[in-house]
């Protein structure tokens, strides 16, 4: 059998190739009916190929027979030789009709052999053929199967490299979030500072020219002071220089100024520890935290973001220590209260309430804002959703104080109804060591 | 693909009947058994069938001697037509000379018909023939039955491609060897051209096609 049908050089049929007699009957097939022929006829049968080459013979000595009897054989139509049948004078009719039955037998036997050989021969092509089109299938299958797996492989790697690249970006997001609302916070805080700073400065120039007249009177009485006395005539001009330089009226606007000014400088003083405080940039780790101590910095912080007509309420409750990074917690309650200044600006009331409850402490944060509407409040701790105009926020602030939230093991929830303001409710595991 | 042996003045050509399951083709093969002379021809060998249905294929073998001496073996082979057989089609399909596709001519059979033609298509193609220039005919057969394709139909569809195409009850005997004939022009045409029959050997088409088609008259000798 072949494989490729393309094979020009050869040329032999895959199904029903050319046979010879000799292809399909053999000796062993033959030499029975021979062996019968021969014994009935008392003759000497010999059956030839094509070219009249003896394939097989039977029968006592040929050369004393005279009487010969011949029947071609065929193999689909074509001569493919014969049958001779040598007998004594005299049996024609004999050696007839055994001819007549050897070539009937030979004949059957080689339709059946023929048909044997055709259907073992498309049987076979047919099995090997399939059997290559299956290594084929299996080839191509394996390498498929390869190629799969190392995408597969190729793919963890890919989802991890991503979900790294991600993890990342959500981290820059929100140190970008946190930064921004320390930005807010900053440039509130500049505004607090600049202002007694101004006053402080514009005080320093005044001063600055009081001294001045300090030191002009100051060095007419050291001259006078050295000579013992005054002349007449220096009483007048130091009555009149003291006129002149309004010193009455300096020596009473001097001690205000220096009140006001260090009243000032206390006041830049307090906001710096206020911000330092709330960011604790001291506090570099773990602490034990109190709570409401924490609340007060914060609004401490952000008073000058706090509109007059704005009410806010503590409604604090003794608490326990909390095992955290106050620096953390900060964040949240900035988030929450800028939150709620967003929500609602003027005549806005905000009660803060913190309570021991469980072994967590409870801070409430309820406005009387415009409330979240239901469609949204599912989405609000999502990354990215915002209802603020574009421009005004990137829709991180809610996710970093969750994401805070969770990294203390703590919870975050809010309540609303349109109309009817905000609560959020902060549940923060309270007590134990800080040893974790 | 001719099997073409010089030296021994001998050729064997291969024809195909393919079609559709149930189209004809054995039918097709077994009226021409009884309708043409016996002399220098086989028998038709049916292999093994399972409910009357081909699984091999079936055989008709001819045998001409031109009259320039050339010895020439003319095979004609069905297929299986059950989709089933596919790989027995591609065997038997490799090295056709020719190939008379036998289509059913029921209106309900024209999806088996052209699903079997792909076929045809497609492994001519894989056993490295090509459909545009093999020998083709195409016999509608079963023209006895109701509800068959009208002719008007048949020539809107295949008289453009130039196919030869006959009409035919293989049952009831006609059509048959028109088909045959036809085939064996176009595979005379297509030889004659590469081999030079009709120089070399003195064979003309109308010789080698009367060879292959005398009719059979009882009673001449056989």
């Amino acid at each position: 059998m072949e494989k490729s049908p393309n094979d020009k050089g050869d040329l032999r049929y895959i199904i029903g190739s050319e046979k010879s007699l000799r292809d399909i009957i053999s000796e062993r097939d033959l030499m029975p009916l021979l062996k019968m022929a021969a014994g009935a006829g008392e003759c000497v049968v010999k059956i030839s190929d094509a070219s009249g080459g003896i394939i097989c013979e039977y029968g006592g000595p040929a050369d004393k027979r005279e009487t010969g009897m011949q029947r071609p054989l065929y193999i689909e139509g074509e001569p493919a030789g014969g049958i001779v049948l040598l007998g004594e004078d005299g049996t024609d009719s004999r050696l007839e009709k055994i001819a007549d039955l050897l070539y009937d037998s030979i004949t059957f036997l080689m339709d059946s052999n023929l048909k044997r050989m055709l259907t073992t021969e498309i049987h076979t092509t047919v099995l090997n053929q399939s059997y290559e089109e299956l290594l084929e299938t299996n080839r191509k299958l394996e390498i498929s199967r390869k190629e799969y797996r190392e995408l597969a492989e190729n793919l963890e790697l890919k989802v991890q490299e991503r979900t790294l690249e991600l993890k990342q970006a959500l981290a820059r997001l929100l140190q970008q979030e946190k930064m921004a609302s320390i930005g807010q916070l900053a440039a509130g805080v500049a505004h607090e500072v600049n202002n007694p700073l101004g006053f402080v400065y514009s005080n320093l120039a005044t001063l600055k020219r009081y001294a001045d007249k300090f030191i002009e009177m100051l060095e007419f009485y050291r001259s006078a002071f050295k000579r013992q006395e005054f002349t007449r005539e220096e009483i007048k001009t130091e009555q009149r220089k003291w006129e002149a330089l309004k010193l009455d009226y300096v020596l009473s606007d001097v001690h205000d100024l220096i009140g006001q000014s260090l009243d000032g400088a206390e006041r830049v003083r307090r906001i710096v520890a206020d911000l330092k405080g709330f960011s604790h940039i001291d506090d570099v780790t773990v602490t034990v935290v109190d709570i409401n101590a924490e609340i007060d910095r914060t609004l401490k912080v952000i008073a000058h973001e706090i509109p007059d007509t704005a009410e806010i309420y503590r409604n604090y409750n003794q608490l326990p220590g909390c095992c955290c990074n106050p620096a953390l917690l900060c964040q949240v309650f900035l988030n929450i209260i800028l939150n709620a200044l967003q929500a609602r600006r003027e005549g806005l009331k905000l009660v803060i309430s913190t309570k021991y409850v469980n072994g967590f402490i409870e801070i409430t944060f309820a406005d009387n804002g415009p409330g979240i509407p239901d469609t949204v409040i599912n989405r609000i701790f999502e990354p990215f959703f915002t209802t603020k105009e574009v421009g005004s926020g990137i829709g991180m602030g809610l996710t970093v104080i969750h994401d805070i939230i969770s990294s203390l093991k703590g919870a975050i929830d809010v309540e609303s109804s349109p109309g009817k303001g905000a609560t959020f409710k902060v549940l923060i595991p309270s007590g134990g060591g800080c040893n974790e | 693909m001719i099997e073409y042996d010089e030296i021994e003045s001998r050729m064997v050509l291969k024809l195909v009947y393919y079609g559709p399951a149930l189209s004809g083709k054995t039918t097709n093969l077994l009226n021409l058994h009884e309708q043409l002379e016996k002399k220098g021809r086989g028998d038709l060998m049916v292999l093994d069938t399972r409910d009357d249905r081909t699984i091999f294929f079936d055989l008709l073998p001819f045998y001409i001697v031109s009259p320039g001496g050339l010895k020439i073996k003319l095979k004609v082979f069905t297929v299986p037509g059950q989709v089933k057989h596919d790989a027995t089609r591609k065997a038997v399909l490799q090295r056709a000379d020719g190939v008379a596709f036998i289509a059913d001519s029921q209106v309900a059979e024209a999806t088996n018909n052209s699903q079997s033609f792909e076929n045809l298509e497609s492994n001519l193609a894989i056993v490295g023939l090509d459909i545009d220039t093999i020998p083709l005919v195409i016999q509608f057969n079963k023209r006895d039955l109701d509800n068959i394709i009208p002719g008007p139909e048949v020539e809107r569809i295949w008289k453009p491609t130039g196919i030869p195409f006959f009409y035919a009850s293989a049952l009831e005997g006609w059509g048959v060897l028109e088909t045959f004939k036809s085939l064996l022009e176009l595979t005379y045409t297509h030889i004659d051209r590469r081999y030079g029959l009709d120089e070399r050997y003195g064979l003309d088409m109308e010789t080698f096609i009367q060879k292959l088609t005398k009719i059979y008259e009882p009673g001449q000798a056989g």
